[in-house]
Formats: structure tokens, C-alpha cells, sequence
């Protein structure tokens, strides 16, 4: 039984999906601020990694070290099948649950 | 340190890497210290470890307590090497407290703690008749076949004797120590021989008795570890003997720790020397399962009153004492030995507060990296757990370091052991030992570590952060260094204590005359053996020559035999009736130490004439019988009356009265601290069987030592087959019978030392500490005005606080603990005044010194500097 999402974790899935080989911690927060209005500290993007990870719906890898980094490498965050298929089941709540209900969330 | 990069150091080690560079990237150029870097990271830290912990299938390499132990330990040794002139200080602290710790339990454990190697070893007693006092009085044959005969209590009983036979035929002639033994001997023991068998009832019986059982030692160096020795004849004072067993390898003879063979005893109870008061017997026996020392000794006490009834006259006094054999092998040594390893105790204590007022101190420096432990979830326990764990690996490591101290200090120990030390080849570091080092360890890095870390566990976050705000919250902490370092001067002065009363008494017992010139005189003994000497006369003639070629060698001033000698270790006590006042029982006569000496002994060792005349050439075989006595004998025996032309007789009603016809002053013959006994001096030639064994006492000019070959070699030159044994001069003669105190004194001696050192380091450790966190208040009093005295004043006050509460402290544990110490002490209370003041001013002259650095540095520091620096 797969388990389910939360809600932090399908956000950082879905800013991952979009950042491609750019998913590392100091990007995924930039975008969940400027595109999801989320302001959250690395910290508990580190930690919402660390459980996806434990889940296995992410794999990551270490990257090359830049200047502007101290010389030091990026942890690189990458969405897995079955992080996929998390995601997707999870949307397909959402969707299939919204569906229908005017934007006044009344029942038509 | 930048603390950025000690604060990543908060940072999962496998997370480190890429957190502090997402950090840069988010701030880049800023100043790492700024609250807003600082705070991501620590949310960054916090999140990363909860997050681990709060995901289940994280794999955790096995076992939770074990992983968690595994981090703590690689943890502990990268603070060790991150640290390393601390680290090395505290270790060599520890390795000095555990290894002598661990070099006195290798000599202390075979004896003390260690059962006896026999099956069994509870059941064995030594049972003995009893003196006057109540004392041991060893046992006489015809007692001790009667108790054979009538107790029940005894699975086997058996008695032994002393044997020196030599050994004749192939090779030089030898003589060896053995015991001679009456058949069950070995029963009692529990033991029984490797090869061959034990001995026999039927040779128990004069006659039957020229058997002999050989140790493994002999049986290898003597006869190439021959099995079929079994059998042979082998010749013994020139008498046949056959060998009928060999003793097992493993096997101790604990009884006579340098016996090498064994025979049958050969008594009967017709013979003289078999009589009721020659008590001349060790004898021993196994309790049957179940029953106690004290129900035998009940049923003896029984039969001794029976015994006492049919010869009243045989006996001193009724009862008879059964005492466990441990405690018999161990009673000479036991208090030098408990007091070592209490000595001992105390410098591993004195150790652990120097470490723990060392780590306290460390704490101090570490109060930030535990505040931040602290704020990320790291709970009480779990900061003290990984704190102890730094404490048990520094302390192990201190344990190995003092394993090597240890193994080169038993050495020393065994070189020094009193005489008497029994099991001496049992004295090493075996697995037994190291198992005990590693418990020690342990339990010495879990003592000194608690108090740190109980301490350290929970500091306050905000004070710690706060820069400058290093100053305040240490009271308590500061406190409990105080207390340590006052323990430590504390348990210093009791060592030091114990120590100076001992040399005073190593002082007392040499300063005491031991009533002859020890200086310039060498003694050997000489023992005639074999058929030659089967009679009297070529004894006799024998000695006679020797000791003319002995005063012909050049450098010898003079020179007498005597059958035994002063402080040798030997006595020969006969009871002595005076004429006139005769006893109705002779066993209450008094006894006294006899001397079968040549003419010339008393003059050789100088012994005073006090009055009357000394023996001369005229006191022949055939003249009247005279003897000398000492001042005592004279007190005791003569109270008020003039004891020269009185007449005693000794060893029985059947022997002739001689006459007193000089005083003598007294000699000490037993030990140094031995009250004086009643001695008496008698021609050799005069007793009715010549003593086969003589010492010689020759008064040298120069080093008698230098003297030995050459007299050697002139005794040679009368009979070179006799052996010649225990060649010592005097001076050594006399040394070793203060061995054991000499022992007590010289571990105190060391780890007293070792204490004070330990002590004036702690001194130093906290006053240092102090004046290094008080560099502010020190800078602003000397700014306000303070004058260099009183900055001196200010830290040495400090000092001199602590010290004054330890010594207040020791001086009381002294008081209540030197008794302890009483049975090692001569001529010295234990609560000497002199002494325990001298004491006090060593110590406080080293505390003063161990005060002025730090007091010195603290006039040095610059206002200026002081302010600037935070």
C-alpha cells in the first residue's frame, strides 16, 4: 500500500518535475516561493526530501562543486516511477474531487 | 575558527557538504555569523536529524545502542585528536593511577584474592598447640599421633618438618630444601604426584622411611626429566634414598615455598625428639565436607583437655588452634599488602579528580557545541551518554598506557617484595589482570566522567551563544572543580601521611642497636654432611680448622661459629630451669634463645661483656660446663640477685648444670622491633651433640663483601665437599629483616609523590582556568588601581582556600585511617604530631608553588588588552 502524499511533499514533487536536473535544495525553495507563494526555510525542504527519499519516490546524486557554492557539491534531487505515480494518484484526488464544484466551492 | 564552519560541524556528517553550500548560495558574501545565516543552518541541522529519525526505514546499521555507541566512539576520538596536548595530559594522569593500580592488584591477586591452587583449598587448616599466650606453638609428634587417633573431624591429617639434606654423588654436592612428611601429607593438600606414587603407610615407619618424592623442578634440573628415575637410589647425607614419585608441574608447595623433595618423617613415638613438648612440627589436615575450622577446633580443644589431664607436666596450656590455611600462607604480608593497595586506591582517586577537574574545565570551552546539541533535540541523556563515552575512551586509552607502566613496574615490585612474599612466581600480568585494568578503566572513565557531564549536559543556549557571556553561569561548575581539587590535596596529605609515618619508622627500626657491630662483618653457613661426620668429634675438629684458615686470611680481624645467627631468620629456643627454682612443670620455665658458639663469636660480633667473664679456650669438652647470659635473661631470671656462679639447665632434667659465669649485653634476634627474649651462649664443644650446621660471623677490615671469595675458598680448603650457603654481609643480614616495612614504605613513598604532583597540577589546572576567565575583571581591577600584590593576593587566596580545605579534610581522614597502618609502624603513633605537621608544610609549600604561575600571569595582564579582547 503506497502511502500517501502531503501536501508540502506534492508541492516539492511538482516544483522537482519542473526543475529538471536544477532540483537541488537552494532552487526548490526559490520556486516554491515565487510560484506557490510558499516562503519555507531549507529546512524543511531538507526534511520533506529526506522523507520522500525514505520513501523512495526521489533518487538523488551528488553533483559538480561551483565557486559561488564555496567549492562545495550540489545534493540533486530526481522524481522516481514511483514518485510519478504518487504524484499522479494524488492529482487525480484533487482533480477528481474538485470536479464540478463552482469556483464559489458551491455545489451546482 | 570562523563559526561557520564550527557550527557545521552540527551538520550530519553525510549532509555537511551540501547544506553549508546551499547555505553560501542563499547567502552569498554575507558575514557568516549573522543571525539569519546561522538560524537557517540550525533549522537546517535540526530538520535534517529529525527527519532521520522520524523515518523508520532509514537503515540503521544494526543494533540502535550499538550504533549510537559506535558514533559516540568515533566522536570521542576525534575530540581526542582535535585536542591533543589535553588528551595526552589527562591519559598519562589516568595511566600513572590505573597502571599502579594494576601493577599493586598483579601482586596483591595471586595472594590475597586468589584461592589456594589446591582442590578444595576452604578444608585446609593448620591445627597447632598453644603457648602460653594463646599463640601458634607448632605441634609435638606424640600429640599429634594421639590427635590422629581420637579426632574426627579430619578427612587427613598430617605433619611436616623442615629438610635440608644434601645431595650427594653425580656433580657438586647440593643442599636442598625439602620437607619430611608423614604419610597423608599430600592428601591434606589434595594434591597427589604426576609420576610414581605418594608415600605409603608402612613408611611412615622408621626404617621403612629412605624413600623420597622429587618436585618437577628438581626432576628436570637434577635427573634430565627422566621417567625412570622411578625407582633408583639416590644418596642423601650418605644415606640411600629411592625414588618413588615425582610432584606435577602446576603443583605449589605453599607450606615451604622452596622445598624441592619430600620423605616419610620417620618418627616414632620412643623417640626423644618425638616428645610431647618438642614442638618442633607444622602440622596440617583437610576438614571433612561440612565441617567448620571452629566445630574442629571445638572437638580439639576436647582432646587437648584429656591430653592435658594425663600429662600435666608436657603441656603449657590446654586448647589448640585450627586456622584456614589462606590465612596462615598470607598472615606475614597481609598489611604491607592491604596497605599498598589502599595507597594505590587513593592515587587512582586523586587521578580521576584531576581528569574530571581537567574535563569540568574542557566543558567550559565546549558550553557552546553542547547549548547547540541542546537546542537541536539532543536530550539530557543523550548528551551525557556521548560525554561518558569521550570519558570511558580516554580513560581506556590511559588503561592501555598504564599496562605498559604496570608491566615494568610488577617488576620492581616483585625485586622489592618482603620476605616471604608467598606465590612470588605467580606475581604477573595475565588475562585475569588485564580483565581487571579494562573493568578499572572503564569504571574509572564512567567516576571521573560523571561529574562533567552532569554539569555540561544542560547549559544554558542563550548564555552560551552570547559572546562575552562567558563569564557567568560557571559557579557551580567552578564549585565542583574546587571540591576536586580540595579532594585531591586532601587524599595527598593522608598518602603523604601514611608515607612519612612510615620512613619515620624505617628510621626508628635502623637507628635501634641491635646489640652487636653489624657494620664489617660477613656471615655464611656451613653445613657438615655425610657418613664423615656421623660423630661428634670430626665435627668438631672440622669447625676448629676452618675457623683457624678463616682468621688466616688476610683481612679478617677475627672470627666464631654460631649455631644460629641474629636476625637470620632462624631461632632455637630452649626452656631453661634455674637451680633453686625449680618448676613443678618445666613447659612454664622461661625460654630463651640458644647459641652454640666458638670462643671468639661474641668478640667477632662485638657483643659487650657486661660482666664476669667471656668463653675462652679453657671451656673444653671436658671442663666444667659454663654459659654466658644476656641482660634479660639475668632481669627475668634473677630479679635482685647476682646470676654469675648460678647454675641452669637446659633441654630436660637429664642434662648437666652449668654454670653462669658472665653477662652479656642483649642481641636482637627475632627482628629489630622484637621485644628482647632471654638468651643464652654455650661452648659448642660443651652440648652433648655437635651442631652440623654453623654460621660464621667474621669481623673484616674494608668491605666484607670483597672478603667472601677468599673465605670461601679457605673453608674449601678444608673440606671442599660441605655446601656453603647464605653468604651475606651483616649490614644485608639486618637489612632484610626490614623488608616488608621497607616495602609499605617505598609505595607510599612512590605514590605519595605521584599524589603530590597530581595535586599541585589540579592546583594549578583550576587556578589557571580562573585566571584566564577572569582576564576581564583582573584587567579592570588593575585598570581601578590594583597593585601587584594585590592581583598576587587575589589568585594565591584562591589557592590557598582550596588547599586549606583539603588539608582540614585530610588531616581528619588521616587521624581516622593511619590506624590502618599500626601493625607497619615502630617506634612511631600513628598520629604523630611531627609528623602530620611536617606533612602539612610540604604541602603547602607545594601548594604555594603551584599557585604563583597563575598569580604571576594575573599581575601581567594588560587593562588594556583585558578590555579589548572580547
Amino acid at each position: 500500500m503506497p502511502s500517501n502524499l502531503g501536501e508540502l511533499e506534492q508541492l516539492v514533487l511538482l516544483v522537482l518535475l519542473r526543475l529538471g536536473e536544477e532540483g537541488y535544495g537552494v532552487p526548490v525553495r526559490a520556486m516554491l516561493a515565487q510560484r506557490a507563494r510558499r516562503r519555507v526555510s531549507l529546512g524543511t525542504i531538507y526534511k520533506t526530501l529526506v522523507r520522500l527519499e525514505a520513501k523512495g519516490l526521489v533518487s538523488t546524486w551528488m553533483g559538480e562543486p561551483t565557486p559561488e557554492r564555496g567549492g562545495r557539491r550540489k545534493k540533486h534531487y530526481r522524481v522516481t516511477p514511483p514518485g510519478r505515480r504518487a504524484l499522479t494518484r494524488s492529482l487525480n484526488a484533487l482533480r477528481s474531487l474538485g470536479r464540478g464544484l463552482d469556483p464559489a466551492w458551491q455545489v451546482p | 575558527m570562523s563559526r561557520g564552519r564550527w557550527l557545521g560541524r552540527l551538520l550530519p556528517p553525510a549532509e555537511r557538504e551540501f547544506v553549508l553550500g546551499d547555505l553560501e548560495e542563499l547567502h552569498p558574501g554575507e558575514r557568516r555569523a549573522r543571525p539569519g545565516y546561522v538560524l537557517d543552518l540550525l533549522r537546517a541541522a535540526l530538520a535534517l536529524r529529525s527527519a532521520r529519525r522520524a523515518a523508520p526505514p532509514l537503515p540503521t546499521r544494526g543494533d540502535p545502542f550499538v550504533h549510537t555507541f559506535l558514533h559516540d566512539l568515533r566522536y570521542g576520538l576525534r575530540q581526542i585528536a582535535r585536542s591533543p596536548s589535553f588528551a595526552l595530559l589527562s591519559m598519562l594522569t589516568l595511566a600513572l593511577g590505573i597502571g599502579a593500580t594494576t601493577a599493586i592488584f598483579s601482586v596483591v591477586n595471586p595472594i590475597l584474592f586468589r584461592a589456594l591452587p589446591y582442590p578444595d583449598p576452604d578444608r585446609i587448616v593448620r591445627v597447632a598447640e598453644r603457648d602460653r599466650e594463646g599463640q601458634d606453638a607448632g605441634t609435638g609428634y606424640a600429640t599429634f599421633v594421639d590427635v590422629q587417633k581420637m579426632a574426627t573431624s579430619f578427612e587427613a591429617i598430617a605433619v611436616s618438618s623442615q629438610w635440608q639434606p644434601t645431595l650427594q654423588g653425580s656433580g657438586d654436592p647440593e643442599r636442598l630444601d625439602g620437607q619430611r612428611v608423614t604419610q597423608g601429607f599430600f592428601s591434606v593438600l589434595g594434591v597427589r604426584p604426576s609420576l610414581g606414587r605418594d608415600f605409603t603407610a608402612e613408611e611412615n615407619v622408621r626404617g621403612r622411611h629412605r624413600v623420597t618424592i622429587l618436585s618437577h623442578g628438581l626432576w628436570q634440573r637434577r635427573f634430565g626429566a627422566d621417567p625412570s628415575v622411578l625407582g633408583r637410589q639416590v644418596t642423601f647425607d650418605g644415606f640411600a634414598y629411592t625414588v618413588v614419585g615425582v610432584m606435577p608441574k602446576s603443583f605449589e608447595s605453599l607450606l615451604s615455598p622452596t622445598a624441592q623433595l619430600w620423605a616419610p618423617l620417620g618418627y616414632e613415638v620412643s623417640l626423644p625428639w618425638a616428645c610431647r613438648t618438642c614442638h618442633h612440627l607444622g602440622e596440617y589436615a583437610r576438614l571433612k565436607p561440612g565441617i567448620s575450622p571452629a566445630a574442629a577446633k571445638r572437638e580439639l580443644d576436647l582432646i587437648s583437655a584429656r591430653l592435658v589431664a594425663e600429662y600435666p607436666t608436657e603441656y603449657a596450656a590446654p586448647g589448640m588452634l585450627v586456622v584456614p590455611l589462606n590465612t596462615v600462607v598470607t598472615r606475614s604480608v597481609r598489611p604491607a599488602l592491604l596497605a599498598a593497595l589502599g595507597a594505590v586506591g587513593f592515587v587512582l582517586l586523586i587521578a580521576c579528580a584531576n581528569v574530571s577537574s581537567l574535563l569540568l574545565g574542557r566543558a567550559m570551552q565546549r558550553e557552546a557545541e553542547f547549548a547547540i546539541r541542546g537546542a537541536l533535540g539532543a536530550g539530557r541523556r543523550r548528551v551525557v551518554r556521548q560525554l561518558l563515552t569521550e570519558s570511558v575512551v580516554l580513560s581506556l586509552l590511559g588503561g592501555a598506557m598504564g599496562v605498559g607502566l604496570a608491566w615494568w613496574g610488577v617488576k620492581g615490585l616483585v625485586a622489592l617484595a618482603p620476605a616471604g612474599l608467598p606465590r612470588l612466581n605467580q606475581i604477573g600480568i595475565d588475562g585475569r589482570v588485564l580483565g581487571f585494568t579494562a573493568a578499572l578503566s572503564v569504571a574509572t572513565g564512567l567516576l571521573f566522567g560523571l561529574v562533567p557531564a552532569l554539569a555540561t549536559a544542560r547549559p544554558d543556549l542563550f548564555t552560551a551563544l552570547r559572546p562575552g557571556g562567558r563569564h557567568t553561569g560557571h559557579r557551580s561548575r567552578r564549585l565542583a572543580r574546587g571540591i576536586l581539587v580540595a579532594g585531591e590535596v586532601a587524599l595527598s596529605l593522608m598518602l603523604l601521611i601514611g608515607a612519612g609515618l612510615l620512613f619515620r619508622s624505617l628510621d626508628r627500626l635502623l637507628a635501634v642497636n641491635p646489640g652487636f657491630e653489624p657494620r664489617g662483618l660477613l656471615t655464611m653457613e656451613v653445613q657438615t654432611t655425610g657418613s664423615r661426620y656421623a660423630d661428634n668429634p670430626p665435627v668438631w675438629s672440622f669447625f676448629e680448622r676452618a675457623l683457624e684458615a678463616v682468621k688466616a686470611v688476610p683481612g679478617v680481624e677475627t672470627a666464631g661459629w654460631t649455631s644460629q645467627l641474629p636476625l637470620g631468620g632462624n631461632f632455637d629456643r630452649y626452656g631453661v630451669q634455674i637451680e633453686g627454682k625449680l618448676l613443678a612443670n618445666p613447659e612454664e620455665a622461661p625460654s630463651a634463645d640458644r647459641y652454640a658458639v666458638s670462643p671468639d663469636y661474641l668478640q667477632a660480633m662485638r657483643i659487650p661483656l657486661k660482666r664476669g667473664r667471656t668463653l675462652g679456650s679453657k671451656d673444653g669438652a671436658a671442663a666444667p660446663p659454663v654459659v654466658l647470659i644476656n641482660e634479660t635473661f639475668a632481669r627475668v631470671g634473677w630479679a635482685g640477685e647476682d646470676p654469675i656462679g648460678k647454675r641452669v639447665q637446659l633441654g630436660g632434667a637429664d642434662r648437666p648444670w652449668r654454670t653462669v659465669v658472665g653477662i652479656v649485653g642483649d642481641v636482637h634476634h627475632t627482628g629489630l622491633d622484637e621485644q628482647q627474649a632471654p638468651q643464652i651462649y654455650i661452648p659448642e664443644i660443651q652440648w652433648i651433640v655437635a651442631d652440623g650446621a654453623m654460621v660464621l660471623a667474621a669481623r673484616t677490615r674494608g668491605d666484607p663483601a670483597a672478603l667472601a671469595p677468599a673465605v670461601r675458598a679457605a673453608i674449601r680448603s678444608v673440606d671442599p665437599s660441605l655446601p656453603i650457603l647464605h653468604t651475606a654481609t651483616m649490614d644485608e643480614v639486618v637489612s632484610a629483616t626490614a623488608q616488608s616495612r621497607r616495602f609499605a614504605f617505598v609505595m607510599f613513598q612512590v605514590f605519595a609523590v605521584v599524589a603530590l604532583l597530581l595535586a599541585a597540577a589540579g592546583i594549578y589546572g583550576v587556578l589557571a582556568g580562573s585566571v584566564t576567565e577572569r582576564t576581564r575583571e583582573i584587567g579592570i581591577r588593575s585598570a581601578l588601581g590594583a597593585s601587584r600584590g594585590g592581583l598576587l593576593t587575589l589568585v594565591v587566596r584562591q589557592g590557598l582556600l582550596l588547599t586549606g580545605a583539603g588539608l582540614a579534610a585530610g588531616t581528619v581522614g588521616a587521624l581516622a585511617l593511619s590506624r590502618f597502618l599500626d601493625r607497619m609502624l615502630f617506634g612511631v603513633g600513628a598520629r604523630d604530631p611531627a609528623t602530620f605537621a611536617a606533612v602539612v608544610l610540604v604541602l603547602l609549600a607545594v601548594a604555594l608553588a603551584a599557585c604563583w604561575v597563575p598569580a604571576w600571569r594575573a599581575t601581567r595582564v594588560s587593562p588594556l588588552e583585558a578590555l579589548r579582547a572580547e
